[in-house]
């Protein structure tokens, strides 16, 4: 059994659907990137996988727990952990601070904060440097790091990181990715939504959205039809 | 992020390669214990510490504010000699401190506002002299009575209204004060009818003089919770959700129980708030708890500076002795609304305050708190700051409801 299984998922703002019957499976342990252009349903979807949004139908099970339209608070202390898009670190707040809001739901146990901080800060040691540091003033490609080291405080078993690479230079965003391989080599299953092929290497599968359906599963160097190719990946 | 700007470049972690990623490319990773060890290391700028002569400086400013707070209102070698009407109004300048920094707490911290304060303050008041006066209790146990009844009652309006935020839950406030107002406040025997209920001054204090130190004990009472709850867990996930309420969800916050929680510490000091205005009168009528006053709880608040405690207590104060006409008379303008502008003392802060908010949101939203953030940081013990409290720590967004 996958440990996230997503059937016939529908989802959508007001009366119009966004999601028309997404169906995927994601195994412990692997590194999945989620494939599609702006307006595919990327975001929705992890959002609905994060408990933000309430599905209209279909279900989602988490470890053989069905948990659509549970709320995100209780599935984040379930071992779902999203770092949202658009690296929305508080702003005004310092680097140590940000980290302590990730680590809510294991606030009463002081140890799991320690060595959940001490992970981090082995992933992403720029941000150990900058700890007391007001997260505003970081670059964005700190900003990401402290956004998906946020995720990481809750000791997560899935990461969902929402646009890895928006906004990063080719070397910041390869760097962010070999670090995402090095969460995923220590143990924790992760979800990667891109637009960015630069992360395929990474993934050990690769799903593709198109207007709110998943059209291809499957391994990067399978992409075998000439219209994916070139929409995805440029070749 | 790019080696060019980044302002770290001068000082690279050991283990980390000079590609400007931040990262170490090869795996060289360094602990965070080697990381503190570089940041202890870097140079840092001395802290700031004032000569001999910048400390007697300071002194003498923090007797004179002293002098004003502690010994001009209860006549303690203080060379004016102030009437029990006098006392009473700086009693009430107290009182106002403890409902601005009410309304702090759930406008400052949970980004909510309440229209209905003036139900919070009076339940508070009237819950306060049927302990004393029906039950025969002491004014001590009226004053926890009356924060515990606000507590509660935030906990019950606010679990359910709490459902919907900013101008709904607004709205929800508005129409439970005006409904507190146009009835429980009618009730005869709870709240006395139009003759109003006696609330005697508490045992041991027998003068206006007196009340105004038992006042200013419970102001600094509330001011240690409200820097306790800051500095709590509760506080920063406040922060949080004000800050981003979704980001806040994903960490798993919930966003509804903190804001539910600010709701009810708002409530417990306005309780308490409500409990003093009781007894400074020795009497309690539903007549001065209207919209109007929730309006003035309002304005002070944000005129004073959302976050800002100080910032808060001056406002408030400012806005209770602008509307007995205490402020004019110790500036000798005594009868300048009355008899320049045509305007009783008492519409001041209701004409004054809407001009005064218009300034604080245009040019200074971080109100009365951004002024004296200078003078306060030099009073700590820091530099002189002209720019302390400046804009970016303020959100014009806070008062946006």
């Amino acid at each position: 059994m996958a440990l996230l299984e997503v059937r016939d998922l529908v989802v959508g703002y007001g009366p119009h659907p966004v999601l028309h019957g997404v169906s995927l499976d994601i195994e412990a342990g692997e590194t999945c990137v989620l494939f599609g252009l702006n307006g595919a349903g990327k975001t929705t979807t992890v959002s609905a996988i994060a408990g933000l949004l309430a599905p209209s139908s279909g279900t989602i099970t988490f470890d053989g727990q069905p948990i659509a339209g549970r709320p995100a608070a209780a599935l984040v202390a379930s071992g779902i952990s999203l770092s949202p898009e658009g690296r929305r670190v508080f702003a005004r707040l310092t680097v140590e601070q940000n980290l302590q809001l990730g680590g809510w739901v294991r606030r009463k146990d002081a140890a799991v904060a320690r060595t959940q901080r001490q992970l981090v800060f082995d992933y992403f040691p720029r941000l150990a440097e900058r700890g007391d540091q007001v997260a505003g003033t970081l670059s964005g490609g700190e900003q990401q790091m402290l956004a998906i080291g946020r995720a990481l405080m809750s000791q997560p078993r899935l990461l969902l990181v929402d646009e890895a690479s928006l906004g990063l230079s080719p070397t910041v965003a390869r760097t962010v990715f070999e670090v995402m391989d090095r969460i995923n080599d220590d143990g924790t299953t992760v979800l990667i939504v891109e637009q960015n092929a630069g992360v395929l290497p990474y993934a050990d599968r690769v799903l593709i959205m198109e207007k709110g359906t998943l059209v291809f599963t499957g391994v990067g160097d399978e992409i075998r039809d000439a219209d994916l190719r070139s929409t995805y990946l440029g070749a | 992020m790019s080696a060019v700007d980044d302002p770290t470049a001068g000082h690279p972690a050991p283990g980390s390669e000079p590609d400007g990623s931040g990262l170490p490319v090869e795996a060289a990773p360094i602990d965070a214990e080697t990381a503190a060890a570089v940041r202890a290391a870097a140079p840092r700028p001395d802290r700031f510490r004032p000569a001999a002569a910048g400390w007697i400086g300071r002194g003498v400013v923090w007797a004179a504010l002293a002098w004003v707070v502690l010994c001009l209102p209860g006549n303690i070698a203080s060379p004016v000699s102030l009437s029990a009407t006098e006392a009473r109004g700086a009693s009430e300048a107290v009182v106002f401190a403890i409902i601005g920094l009410s309304l702090n707490v759930l406008i400052g911290y949970a980004g909510q506002i309440s229209l209905g304060h003036q139900a919070f303050v009076g339940i508070g008041a009237f819950t306060s002299a049927f302990v004393v006066t029906e039950l025969g209790q002491e004014f001590w146990l009226g004053v926890i009575v009356a924060a515990l009844v606000g507590a509660l009652q935030a906990l019950l309006l606010g679990g359910v209204a709490l459902r919907v935020t900013g101008l709904y839950f607004a709205l929800i406030t508005l129409s439970y004060g005006v409904m507190v107002q146009q009835s429980l406040f009618n009730v005869e025997s709870l709240t006395g009818g139009v003759a109003g209920r006696d609330a005697p001054l508490p045992t041991g204090v027998s003068s206006a003089y007196g009340y105004y130190y038992v006042c200013l004990g419970l102001l600094a009472l509330v001011l240690w919770l409200d820097w306790r709850l800051t500095r709590t867990k509760a506080g920063r996930a406040l922060l949080a959700v004000r800050e981003n309420p979704r980001v806040a969800a994903t960490l798993g916050i919930d966003i509804r129980g903190y804001t539910v929680l600010a709701f009810m510490v708002s409530g417990f000091f306005a309780g308490i708030g409500g409990a003093l205005f009781a007894h400074r009168d020795g009497f309690v009528v539903a007549e001065p708890f209207t919209f109007q006053l929730a309006l003035i709880f309002i304005i002070m608040t944000v005129v004073g500076g959302l976050r800002s405690r100080s910032g808060v207590v001056l406002g408030s104060a400012f806005f209770a002795l602008m509307g007995d006409g205490i402020l004019l008379k110790l500036l000798r303008l005594e009868g300048f609304f009355e008899n320049v502008v045509k305007l009783p003392s008492e519409f001041v802060p209701l004409v004054l305050g809407p001009l005064l908010l218009l300034l604080t949101l245009t040019l200074y939203p971080g109100g009365i708190g951004q002024q004296v953030a200078p003078v306060r940081g030099w009073l700590l013990g820091g530099r002189f700051d002209r720019h302390a409290g400046a804009v970016k720590e303020v959100q014009v967004t806070d008062v946006r409801a």
